[in-house]
């Protein structure tokens, strides 16, 4: 189908004030926060599921390729039109529908931002436990489309553990409901396989998300090392010794230096590695149980453990963990960052191996982590007017996802495939499993018109 | 020779003469709603289910995968049945990870022979299931057909427990999904899509999961209630605190008198966790209990705790109950639906006895004995029940019934829209219908 006419049939079905297509807007839609960039041909922001519909059938009719998009912090490229195709950006839709607090429930549109809908809650003493470091901007249908993690995923599972029902659009426009405000419905856990899948199965128009009462207590602790192994290795101790607190986040010296150069949040610039822990739960036993982790942490020769005595002083460490990726991209023009995840027992000696990945590219890593869940995320920072540089930093990426396969782990733990991940599929999948998720995807999107090229790899050999 | 001796000698060549049955005689006692499948076969080896499943692809034929058989009873009578799958002799734990706090373990495993053995190794752990069946429920079948029990109320299902698992796709296909990492998004959640699927789309060989230090302490609280809309109250207030039990389970009268306790209506709590917590909230919870009106309030540790909370889950072996029915719905509407659900079985003169998961939505309906008699009354209840529920957002399945029932009720409840992308999914991964044909959601 020509642009325009399609332009003028997509102004036709969603109204002007819904459609872009100037060159600045195709360029402001052309990237998320990977290095991928292509321009959808033609982009709308639907305010209503009907809308998302007509635009869906439309697109099926004509054959035309489409691609869920919310905030673009994705950062893999999973929201990137690398085929072009219509751009469904679904920030309009950001409305709380129901806040249904007696059934531990809330109804959302999905182009909400994750931290708003909390802060929302918060006020009613109630929490929804995902926390991407990208809270204050993502949207709950992109987290939903990736099943974004967090520090507190560690205790509380990750994005799609908590959203327990949805209204999606079908690759053909028809609207159907899956899973919902009840747990246990009948039939296949088609919300299971639609967390993660990218955008490439169906769009999310509403979310049914789980809600918690708000914790007793929290205590917070910042512990201060002088090596990174012994980090580390305090974090496979702490589980080794059926202790899981609700967060245990590790920075390296690079990202220390980085987050108290742009944020002053007070952690010293000379360490080697620092780890955040939190506890949270009743508020009974809690001081008995940060004893046995601080005597841990003693063992494994911490320099310095700081309680955080209150909410501000929580703030300011949690500030600086979350505002992590954003210090570290001041160091250099860019940063690659992988997200690979190892079984956590597996952390020191898998740090190692990404330090001489560093030493072998000549290019500097910066590594902050969710230690207890075994998730690295080394972002390789480097300038991509350099090209040489750029391979390295490709090759070293690779190398880090291989590294990653081999500790028994696997290449993405929350960040996506994606497209920029595509080519490490095969390091931890056969040709067969992929065969299998093929069929899924099939059997959602027939004419593979959803968000193609993303998550899963062309295999040939595939049986 | 005939395409019955044929089969019969593929098979046994396959998985060996000893684990293939084939006596008609013996093969009785693994009937699917009185349909007799023509061999019984229990491989040895993965390689072996992937043999045996290309081979029925190709042969077209009807496969039952089976553990101990704890919940043939349950799903839709089959389409067709060639082969009852037993999956007893694929049963070793294959990576117990002790500081990883994770492990794998084949699917003809029972998961009491699980625990026992994660309680013993090291300081101890255990998978935080607790599903009903509690000593011949296999693995492999409990996560298949998404089994739970109690403690669901804080650890939750498997859907948030495991991390990967290995199946056989029904064209033999061996696959494996997911990972033993915590986190995990490269590609497709197969492993959820899997938890819950009744072996409709492949056959779980193994799993992967997450497990639990074993806690520290533990205690029971029961407080009981002469009026339903008493012990609501008190579950609804507990489940908005910040008080964190593993268990709340609200019975009616017949329930309560049946597990040995006085015929009242009875919240009985599980605590357990760090020692200080557990002693915290026993009494906590019994003064909320009071503030409510509760009439009496019980503490139980030790073996009688261990001894209540076995017979809550198997309570369909202790009232021998021939029907039993899941609803769901939302959670506060527990209490009301409950109260309606007595009702309705009072008027229709069926004799029940009721047990839910107070915090998480779900009221398993016992039918005894002398109400089973009934089929037309029964039928009638069911379709109100299943009505009640959908009010609240919810549906009805019924977990056991005799074959004669399931023709006049639909035993997955009200179909949903959703029902067009499960129909889609069944026909791509299986597509001439190997796998427990007719037996899942929408006849499936």
């Amino acid at each position: 189908m020509e642009k325009e006419s399609m332009i003028s049939e997509l102004v036709r079905l969603v109204g002007r004030e819904n459609v872009l297509s100037s060159a600045m807007h195709y360029r402001l839609y052309e990237y998320d926060a990977s290095l991928i960039r292509s321009k959808p041909d033609c982009i709308v922001l639907p305010t209503s599921t009907e809308q998302v519909a007509k635009v869906v059938k439309f697109a099926h009719d004509h054959k035309i390729r489409v691609i869920a998009r919310g905030a673009g912090t994705n950062l893999s490229g999973g929201s990137v039109s690398i085929q072009g195709g219509i751009a469904i950006v679904m920030t309009k839709m950001n409305q709380i529908l129901d806040m249904d607090i007696e059934n531990l429930r809330v109804v959302v549109q999905p182009g909400v931002v994750t931290l708003d809908l909390k802060n929302v809650l918060a006020k009613h003493g109630y929490l929804y436990q995902p926390d991407p470091a990208s809270e204050k901007v993502t949207t709950i249908g992109g987290n939903f489309g990736e099943n974004a993690g967090g520090p507190h995923c560690l205790k509380y599972g990750v994005t799609s553990n908590h959203v327990l029902g949805a209204e999606i659009v079908l690759a053909d426009g028809q609207v159907v409901q899956v899973g919902g405000k009840s747990l246990d419905n009948p039939g296949y856990d088609l919300m299971g396989v639609l967390g993660a899948s990218e955008g490439t199965l169906a769009i999310v128009t509403k979310a049914v998300l789980r809600i918690m009462p708000k914790a007793e207590a929290v205590k917070t602790m910042l512990c201060i090392y002088n090596s990174i192994e012994d980090g580390g290795n305090t974090v496979t101790a702490i589980i080794g010794a059926g202790i899981i607190p609700a967060t245990l986040e590790m920075m390296d010296n690079l990202t220390i230096k980085a987050v108290e150069e742009a944020y002053h949040v007070g952690f010293p610039i000379d360490a080697a590695a620092i780890l955040i822990i939190e506890l949270d739960g009743l508020k009974d036993g809690m001081d008995r149980v940060t004893e046995r982790i601080l005597a841990i942490c003693r063992e494994h020769n911490v320099r310095e453990i700081r309680v955080a005595k209150d909410q501000a002083e929580r703030d300011k460490i949690w500030a600086g963990r979350k505002g992590a990726f954003g210090a570290v991209g001041r160091l250099r023009p860019n940063y690659l960052v992988n997200d690979g995840t190892v079984p956590r027992t597996r952390l020191p000696e898998t740090l190692a191996k990404v330090v001489e990945i560093g030493k072998k590219y000549k290019l500097p890593i910066a590594n902050v982590f969710h230690a207890g869940d075994g998730n690295l995320h080394p972002l390789i920072l480097f300038d991509e007017r350099d090209k040489d540089e750029l391979e390295r930093v490709h090759a070293a990426a690779t190398e880090i996802m291989k590294v990653c396969a081999d500790m028994g782990g696997t290449i993405s733990g929350e960040h996506g495939i994606g497209v920029e991940k595509l080519h490490g599929m095969s390091m931890i999948f056969s040709a067969k499993d992929i065969a299998a998720m093929k069929r899924v995807k099939e059997a959602f999107d027939p004419l593979n018109l959803m968000n193609p090229g993303k998550v899963l790899p062309e295999t040939e050999k595939a049986a | 020779m005939s395409n019955a001796n044929q089969m019969a000698l593929a098979l046994k060549e396959m998985v060996g003469e000893a684990n293939a049955i084939l006596d008609p005689d013996r093969i009785k006692a693994y009937a699917v709603d009185g349909m007799a499948p023509k061999a019984v076969v229990a491989p040895g080896s993965v390689e072996e289910v992937s043999k045996l499943l290309a081979y029925a692809n190709a042969e077209k034929l009807a496969v039952a995968p089976r553990g101990n058989g704890t919940k043939m009873a349950q799903g839709g009578v089959p389409r067709k049945l060639d082969v009852v799958l037993s999956m007893l002799r694929i049963n070793r734990m294959t990576e117990h990870d002790v500081p990883n706090l994770s492990l794998s373990v084949q699917a003809g495993m029972t998961l009491s022979a699980l625990q026992e053995k994660l309680a013993a190794t090291g300081k101890g752990s255990f998978l935080p299931l607790d599903p009903p069946y509690t000593s011949q429920a296999t693995i492999g079948g409990i996560i298949a057909t998404n089994s739970s029990g109690p403690q669901r109320y804080l650890y939750s299902t498997a859907r948030d427990l495991l991390l990967g698992l290995k199946a056989v796709s029904p064209n033999g296909d061996i696959v494996a999904f997911g990972g033993k990492t915590v986190k995990n998004v490269s590609g497709y959640d197969m492993t959820k899509l899997m938890i819950g699927s009744w072996g409709a789309l492949g056959v779980i060989t193994e799993i992967t999961t997450k497990l639990l230090p074993l806690p520290e302490a533990s205690a029971t609280l029961l407080v009981s209630f002469e009026t339903l809309a008493k012990a609501g109250s008190l579950t609804r207030k507990v489940l908005h605190s910040a008080l964190l039990p593993s268990a709340m389970e609200l019975m009616d009268r017949k329930a309560s008198g049946q597990l040995g306790e006085k015929e009242k209506y009875l919240v009985a709590f599980n605590l357990e966790g760090v020692g200080e917590a557990v002693e915290r909230q026993v009494p906590e919870i019994g003064e909320m209990g009071k503030k409510e009106g509760a009439v009496d309030t019980k503490v139980l540790k030790g073996q009688d705790e261990r001894s209540l909370w076995l017979r809550v889950r198997d309570f369909a072996l202790v009232t021998k109950a021939p029907v039993i029915l899941k609803s769901n719905f939302v959670i506060s509407g527990q209490a009301e639906i409950l109260g309606s659900y007595e009702k309705m079985a009072q008027d229709a003169g069926v004799d029940c006895a009721f047990i839910g998961h107070a915090g998480n939505g779900i009221l398993t309906t016992y039918i005894l004995e002398n109400g089973v008699a009934k089929t037309g009354p029964l039928v009638d209840l069911i379709g109100k029940f299943t009505a009640e529920a959908a009010k609240h957002d919810g549906n009805l399945v019924v977990e056991s019934c005799p074959s004669e029932l399931k023709a006049k009720i639909s035993v997955w409840g009200q179909p949903r829209t959703d029902m067009v992308v499960m129909r889609r999914l069944k026909e791509k991964m299986d597509p001439f219908d190997v796998l427990n044909p007719g037996r899942f959601v929408g006849e499936l």
